[in-house]
C-alpha cells in the first residue's frame, strides 16, 4: 500500500535469522507483518469503495445513456443536483414550498436561535480550525433541515424524500433505541426464562429485510390481513392506512423497528450484564431505588456502548429501502419514499445521473450526521 | 400444482404431435431472461422442454423480479456482457434497445419460416407490436390491451346496462357499490381499479385518457403531438381522466391506494367487484380453480368511451361530432388502450448466429398457432389472445371451460377492441419507462393522495416530459415516436 | 412495621428478588413483546401452509381448525422446482459463508494491525494518489481509454509524483484517521456504488459469478468487522503477546495462536452479525447476479408475480427456510457468545 511506503517502522525490528528458504520466508513475512496485516483490507476498500465512489461522482455530474455497446456520457456539472435542489425535482427531494405559516416562522427562528447560541458557545470555548470547519457542516445541515421542516411540515406542506428519510432515522432510531434499551434492562433483572426471552427477541434480526417487508404488508392488510377483524370491529373498516401519509410512515417504521430493536437489545443486554454486580448490590444495600441505581450506576457504565450501537443503527437506518419499496412502493404520493428508494426509482428509469446525484446527497447528509454524532456524542462520551 | 401438471400433460401430448423434422441444435444453449413465473415464464420453460426434445437446443429460462427486468437486459446488452440471448419483456421497451442497435431484426428469419403464419396475427400486434419503424424485431407471445369486465348477474339484477362511457361507469359503480356480490354477507365494491404507486396504475390511467384524447386512429397517439413532440398531456382531457380515475376510488375497496393489480384481481376472482378494468387475463382466470366465484359471470366489453373528446388546438374537451370523432359509434369515441403492449421476445444482436437461429425458432414455436392457441386459453400462463385464429371459433375456449355464451362475449370484446381503428398505442420510445413509469406514475400518485390538483399534476408532467425529451434529443424522440405509431416519412 | 399494599406490591423483600407488582409489570411487558415478535413469524409460518383461497378470503388463524393446511407451496419449491430452489440456496450458502470468513479474517487482521502497530502515512501522498486515480478514472469514463492502460499509467504517475514530491509533504495521518476512513465506508449506501461495481465486474468478465458477489460482500462488511474487532483487540492485555514474542514467536504466529483464540467471543458475535448481513443482502446481489449466482433474497422478491399477485404461500416458505442456516450458525456460535453477545466487541 502506497500510503505506508515511507512510513517509519515502529514495530520492533528483529535480527535476521539465518536458515533455509522456508525460514527466510517466515522471517521476511515477520519483518513485513505490519504491512501484510493491513494491505488486504486497504486494497479491497480502495478498489470497491473509493473507485466506485469517484466513478459515481462523475456520474452524478453527467447525463448518462446506455447505448449500443457503450455508454454515452455528457458532462453537465451540477445540473443534476440543481434539478433536485431547485429545479423540477425540488418537491420530490426537499418538499413543496408555498408560504410559511406562523408556526413555521416560530420553528425557523427557534432553530436559528439555537444554532446561533451553539456557535457563540463554541467560539468562546477555544475553537480549533478543524473543529470549526467540522462544526460548520453540522450547523449548516441542522439549520438547513430546520428551515426546510419549518417551511414544509410546520407550514402544512408535504416534505420530500429528505424529510421522510430523516423521519425514519431520527424518530425510528429513537423509538428503537428506547424500546431496545428498555427491554434489555428488563431482561437484565433477576427474572426467570431470561435465555428464552433473549433468544426470542433476537429472531427478527435473522429474517431477510425483504421478507420482513412482505410479512408486514400481510400484517397491515385491512381486507385479508390478521388484524382485519379487529379493524372492522373498531369501526375502522373504511380507514386505509395506505392512503394516509403519516399512518403509512408509521407502519413502515413499525416494521423497521420490529427488525432492528433486537440488534439494540442484544448489544445493550450484554453491556448491562457486564456491569459489575458489586456496585449495584452496594447501592441496593444503601437503599437506592431501582431507578436511581439504573440512572446513577448502570447507565453511565453502558453509555459508550449505547452511543456506538446507536451510531451503527443510524448508519444503517439511512439506507432504508426494502420496507417502503415493498409495503407501499413509496406511496401514498411520495409520502413514504426514502432517499435510497428515490435513487433506486431514478435508476430503474435508467436515469443514472439523477440516481447518482440523489445517492450523493444522501451520502452528504449521512456523513455529516454520522460524523457529527460520532464527534459530538460518541467521542465525548468515550473520553469522559 | 394440479394446474402445472395438467399443463405439462397437455404440453407433452402436443410435443408428440409435432413432427420431428426440425433442425438439429445439439449443444446450443439459449439463455432467456424474463419475469418470475408461473406467469409467462412457466410456459416458456415447458415449451422449452418440448423444443429441446425436438431440436436438442437447451432453453434456459432465468427469472428476475419484474421491476428490474428491463434494466438487467439493457445493461447486459448495452455494456457488452451478453450473457442473455433472448429477453422476453414488454414490447414497448424494445424501442430503446433497437435504438441502440442491440436487437436482431427478424424479417429475414420470418421470410424463411413457413410455420409462423404472421398474417394470422391480429393487425395491431403484427404492425405495431412486433415492428419498430417498419422492421420486425419482436415475436409476440402474449397480446395485451385493457378491457372492461362487468358482473353480468349483478348488473342484470340491478337492471343496468354495461357501461359505455366513463360517466356510465361511475354511475353503475355507484349504483351497485355496497351490494353483496359473492354471498358472504359482506358488502362488496362497485369498482376495482388498481391504484398503487410504482406498479400498474398508469396503464389504467392510459385506458381512461385514451378515450378522451385520441379520436383520429392509432396513428394519432395519446402522449405527444406528432409534429413537434410537445406533450399532449396538459389539457382538459387528461385532467378529466385523472379525476375519473380518482372518482372510481369512492366505489372501491378502502385501501385501494395500496392495491396493485394482483390485489385487484384477487378481489375480482373472489367475486367482490362489479366492474374491473384489466387485461385479457380475467377471462381465462374465471374458468380456473381460483375463479369459481365468477365463472361465467364476469363478462367483458370494449373499454368505455367518451361523448366528449380533446380539441388539440384549444386543449379543451368538446362534444363529439363527425369531424372531431370520425371513429365514434353512436356519438361515443372509443379508444381501447394497448397497455403494456404484451410480452414479446427479442433476440440479442450480438449472440452467435446459430444461437440466434435457435432462439428465433424457439420464439416462433411458442408463437405458432398450434402452440399459442392452447396457451392463451389457460389462465395461469398469462398469455392473452393475439391471433385471429384464436378468436374465430369458441371451440377451444369452450373446451377449456367457458360456457358458450361467456366465450362468445369474451372473444367478441377482444375482437371489438383489436379491430378498432382507433386503438391507442402505449408509449414506445426511448425513455418510455421514465415518461410513464416514473413521471406520470408519480404525479398520478400525488394526485390520488390529494397532494396536488389534476391541473398541477398535468402541468408537472408536461414540464418533466419536456425535460426528458430534451435530454434524449427532441428530433430523435420525435422520429421514434412517429415510427412507433407507424408514421414513416 | 406493617407494609402498605403499595409497598408490598412494589418493594422487594430481598435484594435478589422483585416485588410481586414489579414482577407482574415486567413479565407482562416481556410477554407482550414476545407476542409482538412472534406473531408475524407465526403468520408467515401458517401462510406457508395455506392455499390461495385461504389467503384471499379473509384471515384464518388456526391450522386444522380454521383451515386445512396444505403442503402445496412446499411441494412446489422442493419437489417440482427443487433445482432452482436448491441452486439459490447453495449459492447463498457459498456466498454468505465465504464472504463472512473472508471479511472476518481480513478485517481482524486490519483491526489488529491498527490496534498494535503505528501507521503515519503522509497526507499529501494520499491526496496525490486519490487525485491521480480520479484523473485515470475520468479518462476511462469520458474518453474511453482502456481501463488497464489507465490504471497502470495512473500508478506509474503516482509513484513518480510520490518520489518527486514526497519530501515536501509534512502533514501525516494517524491510525485513528485510517480507522475512521475504513469505518466510514459503511456509511456508503450500496446504491451509490452499485453501478460502478457492476461495470467493474463486467470489465473483468466476472458478472454472475460467486466470486464477484463474495468479493463485494467481503468489502461492504469489512468496516463492521474492523470496527468491532478493533475495540475488542484493544481490550486484550498486550503482555501475553509481548512475552510470546520474546520467546521467538512471529507476529503472524502471535496473531494466529494467541490473539484470535483470546478473542473468540468477539469473533463469534462479529461472525454472526456479518453472516446475517450477507445472507440477507438483496440490492447488490440483484445487480451482480443474473442466473448462475442468484441468491435466496432474490427468490423472495421473485415470488411477487406482479399482475398475478404475490404468491404469499411460496414466499412464506422461502422466508421460513431462509431463517434456518442463521439459526444453525447462532446455535453453533452460542457457546462462545453466551457470556454476552457482542459484548466487548462494541465496548468503547
Amino acid at each position: 500500500m502506497t500510503t505506508t511506503d515511507d512510513t517509519e517502522r515502529s514495530g520492533e525490528t528483529r535480527a535476521a535469522v539465518p536458515g533455509g528458504g522456508r525460514e527466510r520466508l517466515a522471517d521476511w513475512l515477520d519483518r513485513h507483518a505490519q504491512h501484510i496485516f493491513i494491505w488486504p483490507a486497504v486494497t479491497m476498500i480502495l478498489i470497491f469503495s473509493i473507485f466506485p465512489l469517484v466513478a459515481s461522482f462523475i456520474m452524478a455530474l453527467s447525463r448518462i445513456r446506455l447505448r449500443g455497446g457503450s455508454y454515452r456520457v455528457r458532462f453537465v456539472w451540477f445540473q443534476n443536483f440543481e434539478k433536485q435542489l431547485f429545479g423540477s425535482e425540488q418537491f420530490h427531494f426537499l418538499g413543496t414550498f408555498g408560504g410559511m405559516s406562523i408556526l413555521g416562522w416560530v420553528v425557523a427562528l427557534l432553530v436559528t436561535g439555537g444554532i446561533v447560541w451553539w456557535v457563540l458557545r463554541y467560539l468562546m470555548s477555544g475553537p480549533t480550525v478543524v473543529g470549526l470547519v467540522g462544526r460548520l457542516f453540522t450547523w449548516g445541515l441542522v439549520l438547513g433541515v430546520g428551515w426546510l421542516l419549518a417551511a414544509t411540515f410546520f407550514s402544512g406542506h408535504p416534505f420530500g424524500t429528505l424529510g421522510t428519510t430523516l423521519f425514519y432515522v431520527i424518530f425510528g432510531c429513537g423509538v428503537q433505541f428506547v424500546i431496545g434499551v428498555g427491554l434489555a434492562f428488563l431482561c437484565s433483572l433477576p427474572i426467570k426464562g431470561r435465555s428464552f426471552f433473549r433468544v426470542v427477541f433476537f429472531v427478527p434480526l435473522m429474517i431477510t429485510p425483504i421478507g420482513v417487508g412482505y410479512a408486514f404488508r400481510m400484517m397491515a392488510d385491512t381486507t385479508k390481513g390478521p388484524f382485519s377483524p379487529a379493524w372492522q370491529w373498531l369501526g375502522l373498516g373504511d380507514f386505509a392506512w395506505a392512503a394516509d401519509p403519516w399512518a403509512a410512515r408509521f407502519f413502515i417504521m413499525i416494521g423497521d423497528s420490529w427488525q432492528w430493536i433486537p440488534f439494540i437489545f442484544v448489544v445493550m443486554l450484554a453491556a448491562l450484564e457486564s456491569v459489575p454486580r458489586d456496585y449495584v448490590e452496594a447501592a441496593q444495600v444503601d437503599g437506592a431505588s431501582s431507578w436511581e441505581i439504573f440512572k446513577d450506576i448502570t447507565w453511565p457504565q453502558v453509555v459508550p456502548v449505547a452511543a456506538t450501537v446507536l451510531l451503527i443503527r443510524v448508519i444503517e437506518a439511512f439506507k432504508i429501502v426494502d420496507l417502503p419499496n415493498i409495503m407501499t412502493a413509496g406511496g401514498p404520493g411520495i409520502a413514504t419514499e426514502s432517499m435510497t428508494l428515490h435513487a433506486l426509482f431514478a435508476w430503474r428509469s435508467l436515469d443514472l445521473g439523477q440516481s447518482a446525484a440523489v445517492a450523493y446527497l444522501l451520502l452528504f447528509v449521512t456523513v455529516v450526521t454520522c460524523v457529527s454524532f460520532f464527534n459530538l456524542v460518541v467521542l465525548r462520551r468515550i473520553r469522559a | 400444482m394440479k394446474i402445472k401438471s395438467l399443463g405439462l400433460g397437455v404440453a407433452s401430448a402436443l410435443a408428440m404431435s409435432v413432427s420431428a423434422q426440425a433442425q438439429d441444435y445439439s449443444g446450443v444453449t439459449v439463455e432467456i431472461l424474463t419475469r418470475p413465473g408461473p406467469v409467462i415464464a412457466q410456459r416458456l420453460v415447458e415449451r422449452g422442454e418440448e423444443f429441446t426434445a425436438m431440436t436438442g437446443a437447451e432453453i434456459r429460462v432465468t427469472e428476475v423480479p419484474f421491476s428490474e427486468l428491463f434494466q438487467k437486459i439493457l445493461t447486459d446488452w448495452a455494456t457488452g456482457t451478453n450473457s442473455i440471448d433472448v429477453g422476453v419483456f414488454a414490447s414497448g421497451w424494445a424501442t430503446e434497445l433497437v435504438d441502440g442497435g442491440l436487437v436482431e431484426p427478424l424479417d429475414d428469419y420470418i421470410a424463411n419460416d413457413d410455420k409462423i403464419n404472421v398474417d394470422d396475427i391480429a393487425p395491431y400486434f403484427r404492425e405495431f407490436n412486433q415492428k419498430i419503424g417498419g422492421q420486425t424485431y419482436l415475436i409476440t407471445v402474449d397480446g395485451d390491451f385493457q378491457m372492461i369486465y362487468y358482473r353480468q348477474d349483478v348488473l342484470e339484477a340491478a337492471g343496468l346496462e354495461p357501461p359505455k362511457t366513463w360517466e356510465d361507469y361511475l354511475a353503475v359503480a355507484k349504483a351497485v357499490h355496497g351490494q353483496d356480490m359473492n354471498g358472504d354477507g359482506e358488502g362488496d365494491f362497485g369498482s376495482c381499479m388498481f391504484k398503487k404507486r410504482n406498479n400498474q396504475s398508469y396503464f389504467a390511467m392510459g385506458t381512461i385518457a385514451a378515450s378522451f384524447v385520441q379520436t383520429k386512429g392509432t396513428n394519432e397517439g395519446i402522449f405527444f403531438n406528432n409534429e413537434d413532440m410537445t406533450p399532449k398531456v396538459n389539457n382538459e382531457a387528461w385532467q378529466e381522466a385523472f379525476r375519473i380515475y380518482k372518482a372510481t376510488g369512492e366505489f372501491g375497496p378502502p385501501d385501494e391506494l395500496n392495491h396493485d393489480i394482483g390485489d385487484t384481481r384477487g378481489l375480482a376472482m373472489a367475486g367482490r367487484c362489479a366492474l374491473v378494468i384489466d387485461w385479457g387475463d380475467i377471462g381465462p382466470l374465471s374458468i380456473s380453480e381460483d375463479g369459481a366465484a365468477i365463472k361465467d359471470k364476469m363478462y367483458a366489453a370494449i373499454s368505455p368511451g367518451s361523448r366528449r373528446a380533446l380539441n388539440v388546438d384549444t386543449g379543451k374537451l368538446e362534444d363529439c361530432n363527425p369531424t372531431l370523432c370520425p371513429n365514434a359509434i353512436d356519438g361515443i369515441n372509443y379508444s381501447p388502450f394497448g397497455a403494456f403492449g404484451g410480452w414479446a421476445g427479442a433476440i440479442n444482436a450480438k449472440s452467435d448466429d446459430t444461437v440466434k437461429q435457435a432462439a428465433y425458432d424457439f420464439l416462433s414455436y411458442v408463437n405458432q398457432a398450434e402452440q399459442s392457441n392452447v396457451d392463451v386459453t389457460i389462465g395461469w400462463t398469462g398469455y392473452n389472445p393475439y391471433r385471429n385464429s384464436q378468436l374465430e371459433s369458441t371451440e377451444l375456449w369452450v373446451k377449456a371451460g367457458f360456457s358458450e355464451a361467456a366465450a362468445q362475449n369474451y372473444l367478441g370484446a377482444i375482437k371489438d377492441s383489436l379491430n378498432h381503428p382507433n386503438m391507442a398505442s402505449d408509449l414506445k420510445i426511448p425513455g418510455a419507462q421514465q415518461y410513464t413509469g416514473v413521471v406520470l406514475d408519480r404525479e398520478l400518485a400525488r394526485f390520488l393522495a390529494g397532494e396536488i390538483t389534476a391541473e398541477q399534476a398535468t402541468a408537472n408532467i408536461e414540464e418533466a416530459w419536456e425535460e426528458i425529451t430534451e435530454d434524449f434529443g427532441r428530433d430523435s424522440q420525435k422520429t421514434m415516436y412517429n415510427l412507433s405509431l407507424g408514421i414513416t416519412n | 412495621m406493617s407494609r402498605t399494599l403499595m409497598q408490598r406490591l412494589f418493594e422487594p423483600t430481598s435484594i435478589r428478588d422483585m416485588a410481586i407488582g414489579t414482577k407482574v409489570i415486567v413479565y407482562s411487558i416481556l410477554l407482550f413483546w414476545t407476542a409482538f415478535v412472534l406473531f408475524p413469524i407465526y403468520w408467515v409460518l401458517i401462510t406457508s401452509f395455506k392455499t390461495a383461497v385461504d389467503v384471499n378470503s379473509g384471515p384464518v388463524f388456526l391450522p386444522f381448525i380454521d383451515f386445512q393446511p396444505s403442503l402445496h407451496a412446499w411441494k412446489e419449491l422442493f419437489v417440482f422446482d427443487y433445482e432452482d430452489t436448491l441452486k439459490a440456496y447453495v449459492n447463498s450458502l457459498i456466498i454468505a459463508l465465504s464472504s463472512t470468513a473472508a471479511s472476518v479474517l481480513i478485517g481482524s487482521m486490519a483491526a489488529y494491525a491498527l490496534a498494535r502497530f503505528e501507521y503515519r502515512p503522509k497526507f499529501g501522498v494520499v491526496l496525490t494518489f486519490v487525485l491521480v486515480m480520479i484523473a485515470a478514472f475520468y479518462a476511462v469514463g469520458a474518453y474511453g481509454v482502456d481501463w488497464r492502460l489507465a490504471s497502470a499509467s495512473g500508478i506509474a504517475v503516482f509513484v513518480f509524483l510520490a518520489i518527486a514530491l514526497g519530501r515536501y509533504f509534512k502533514a501525516r495521518l494517524s491510525n485513528g484517521d485510517i480507522l475512521f476512513w475504513m469505518i466510514s465506508q459503511r456509511i456508503l449506501a450500496p446504491i451509490v456504488v452499485v453501478v460502478p461495481i457492476y461495470m467493474m465486474f463486467q470489465q473483468v468478465r466476472l458478472l454472475d459469478t460467486h466470486i464477484a458477489i463474495i468479493l463485494t460482500y467481503t468489502v461492504i462488511n469489512l468496516p463492521i468487522v474492523i470496527w468491532l474487532m478493533y475495540d475488542f483487540f484493544r481490550s486484550i492485555p498486550i503482555d501475553l503477546e509481548e512475552s510470546a514474542q520474546l520467546d521467538g514467536a512471529t507476529r503472524i504466529g502471535v496473531f494466529w495462536d494467541i490473539v484470535l483464540p483470546l478473542s473468540r467471543t468477539g469473533l463469534a458475535a462479529t461472525t454472526l452479525l456479518v453472516m446475517i448481513l450477507s445472507w440477507n443482502e438483496y440490492l447488490l446481489a440483484l445487480f451482480l447476479s443474473t442466473s448462475r449466482a442468484q441468491t435466496m433474497p432474490i427468490l423472495v422478491a421473485a415470488m411477487n408475480a406482479g399482475e398475478r399477485g404475490i404468491l404469499w404461500w411460496s414466499m412464506s416458505v422461502v422466508i421460513i427456510v431462509m431463517i434456518i442456516p442463521v439459526i444453525v450458525l447462532a446455535i453453533i456460535l452460542q457457546r462462545y457468545i453466551s457470556k454476552g453477545l457482542l459484548l466487548g466487541a462494541v465496548k468503547g
